[in-house]
């Protein structure tokens, strides 16, 4: 087996490598789910119990601000996008850190650095998947049997997953170099919030007295489809479904997803002169 | 004709470092500017950059089966060698070639996880170090047993004290099985007792069925029990390489001969045969330009075995004869007899003040090396010792 390095090397997408490094990849994983809750009294309740409460904070204050809906119905509306809005952001920053804080690894061994990012992700998602069957149960006993469209809630989830994979692997890549990304990425978190139909549904927003304008850059933020393509899994009805809407989204993913790992690729070489 | 197992070819690593001018942000409106001009105007003169190249033109070849000592003085370059060679930092410029599995260990525990179990660590860290996971688990009960942690391996590393923490972390990384091992100087860890286990278990890796080694030190006893050749680093050159004896020699020459910040110390061994042989002395000279220091000066010298660990100072004040009074005077020599010191050569810190009581107004660290020989050393007197005291020894019959 030889190995060349010279200082022309390009990192490419290298599969075989990747799987190769597997081992590594279980075991940092494994080494995040199970660092996760270490000493806290409550463990993986804690992943139930951070959803519960921004439910209650945004269900009251959805029910202050959009009085179409009755007191209850406000908190089953929104739950679903909250429960969803948890696996998103915490894929967004834990995958933008996911290098910085495994810079002493980085900066003393050699291995495919994509494991990194893709073990944060595995983690989020095991994290998310806990939380979720729980809710699951809640939300349906509560209030009847599901959909037919509940279906498509593993394709939407990847859907959504992939857009956060590619914004965070896009900022982690950023932040090696620029510190800045980190006091940045909150915001963006928080704005991203607030323009997805998350606590306040699509028809609200779209239906309120604001410049057009306004409307059509909230129908082009991607995650308004992916949220309410959620939420179609869950009560059954697509709100403000627009296929145009819909393809700019799925365009704005893939872009982010190619762009994110070649920018990646590119730059991985460098990483530890910078970290 | 042995074949080759690394090829290095020109490598040169270039780092770009910035200088800023020092004028101080007297408001905060101020430094505010100037946050935003650094944006709006990337090419700001404020900054300059300096080019400076931590490995230039390197060039060697290691055959298969070499054990290669890479020497040099801090800064030289040793350790950007051993990144690049291990795919961690891309090089500027060169081309790099080597052939099988190659493993580097240039940190003691790395990636080591204080909430994880002394088990799970061992799994995680083997992984990191690139073991497969049958490896480790075929290796498991030997890794816990040279940790003599066993007691504790389920406890979180955390709990641990330093000690144990370490010696865990160097039994992991003393149970790879790579073709190529590089190794930085992380091998003895823990107490007296561990420190000679890790180099043994060292030894044994590095000299079992043929791996190719590259080992940075600054022992040159390790090196020269350790390794078959070495390379000398200089600045980011390579000064020599070569035969083990040759490249030792050449590089403590750069001792002997180097005169820093004004102060150079020459070094004379007062035995018939040239040699600091025990119960000979030795005269260590430390000199400098006349009228450097007021009348009255003093001057302290310490030795220190390569580990760092001090042996003994010398200070002229307390030396009752003494007197630098004469204005003229610009040396000053030590007699310094070998009580027994064994073949381990000591580096020599000197620091010169204009008066007992005041701070050194110059230190120079690592300005000699002292090598005493195993001449005349007594023959109950083990190789990797520093001192050896005058001992005799016999069998009794105790009642």
């Amino acid at each position: 087996m030889k190995t060349v390095i010279t200082s022309t090397d390009k990192s490419l997408l290298n599969i075989p490598e990747l799987k190769r490094y597997g081992g590594l990849f279980r075991y940092l994983s494994l080494r995040d789910v199970s660092v996760r809750y270490k000493q806290t009294k409550m463990g993986f309740a804690w992943s139930i119990i951070r959803p519960v409460i921004n439910i209650f904070i945004f269900g009251i204050l959805r029910y202050l601000v959009d009085r179409s809906s009755g007191f209850v119905e406000s908190f089953v509306a929104v739950s679903s996008g909250i429960v969803f809005w948890q696996l998103l952001s915490t894929t967004i920053t834990d995958v933008s850190n996911s290098l910085s804080t495994n810079a002493n690894i980085l900066t003393k061994v050699y291995f495919p650095k994509l494991i990194l990012p893709l073990s944060s992700l595995l983690v989020c998602l095991v994290d998310f998947l806990i939380a979720f069957i729980i809710f699951l149960i809640l939300f349906f006993s509560f209030k009847g049997l599901p959909p037919w469209q509940i279906i498509f809630l593993p394709m939407v989830v990847t859907y959504g997953v992939i857009l956060c994979f590619g914004i965070g692997l896009l900022s982690a890549t950023a932040s090696v170099k620029f510190r800045d990304v980190k006091f940045i990425l909150p915001f963006f978190i928080q704005i991203l919030f607030y323009a997805s139909p998350i606590f306040l549904s699509s028809e609200f927003i779209l239906s309120m007295n604001i410049p057009a304008w306004i409307k059509v850059l909230y129908q082009l933020n991607p995650f308004v489809f992916i949220i309410n393509a959620f939420k179609f899994c869950f009560y059954g009805t697509f709100e403000n479904y627009n296929v145009t809407y819909a393809m700019v989204s799925a365009v704005i993913t893939l872009f982010v997803l190619i762009f994110s790992v070649k920018y990646f690729l590119n730059f991985e070489k460098s990483f530890t002169d910078y970290i | 004709m042995s074949e080759a197992a690394i090829k290095v070819e020109n490598i040169g690593k270039k780092y770009n470092i910035s200088h800023r001018s020092r004028r101080t942000n007297d408001s905060l409106l101020s430094a505010l500017g100037d946050g935003v001009k650094n944006i709006l105007n990337r090419t700001g003169s404020r900054t300059s950059v300096e080019e400076f190249w931590a490995l230039k033109d390197v060039s060697f070849i290691i055959n298969k089966g070499d054990r290669v000592g890479i020497i040099g003085r801090n800064g030289a370059g040793k350790s950007t060698l051993l990144k690049i060679l291990s795919g961690i930092v891309k090089p500027t410029s060169g081309r790099i070639e080597y052939d099988g599995k190659m493993a580097s260990l240039l940190e003691v525990g790395t990636g080591f996880h204080g909430d994880l179990s002394g088990r799970e660590n061992i799994y995680l860290n083997g992984s990191i170090l690139g073991m497969s996971k049958k490896e480790i688990t075929a290796r498991f009960d030997e890794i816990v047993s040279f940790s003599e942690v066993e007691q504790f391996i389920d406890t979180p590393v955390k709990r641990y004290s330093s000690g144990m923490y370490v010696k865990l972390a160097f039994s992991v990384a003393a149970h790879m099985s790579p073709d190529i091992l590089i190794l930085d100087e992380v091998l003895a860890v823990g107490d007296a007792a561990f420190q000679k286990k890790c180099i043994t278990k060292m030894n044994e890796l590095s000299t079992s069925y043929g791996r190719t080694v590259l080992f940075v030190s600054h022992n040159m006893n390790t090196i020269r029990s350790m390794c078959t050749s070495a390379l000398y680093l200089e600045k980011g050159n390579v000064a020599a390489t070569g035969a083990l004896d040759k490249v030792i020699t050449q590089y403590q020459n750069y001792f002997k001969e180097n005169i820093s910040k004004g102060i150079s110390v020459g070094i004379k061994h007062l035995s018939n045969s040239g040699e600091w042989e025990i119960n000979t002395d030795a005269q260590v000279t430390v000199s400098w330009e006349k009228y450097r220091f007021k009348p009255g000066w003093h001057c302290d010298i310490a030795c220190y075995s390569f580990d760092g660990i001090k042996l003994f100072a010398l200070q002229s004040h307390s030396f009752p004869n003494f007197s630098s009074l004469d204005p003229e005077a610009n040396a000053i020599t030590f007699t310094i007899k070998n009580i027994g010191f064994s073949n381990s050569e000591l580096r020599m810190d000197v620091g010169i003040r204009d008066c007992v009581d005041e701070p050194y107004s110059i230190v120079v660290e690592n300005c000699a090396i002292l090598s005493p020989s195993d001449k005349g050393l007594p023959q109950y007197a083990r190789q990797d010792v520093l001192v050896v005291p005058e001992t005799t020894c016999k069998a009794n019959k105790y009642e």
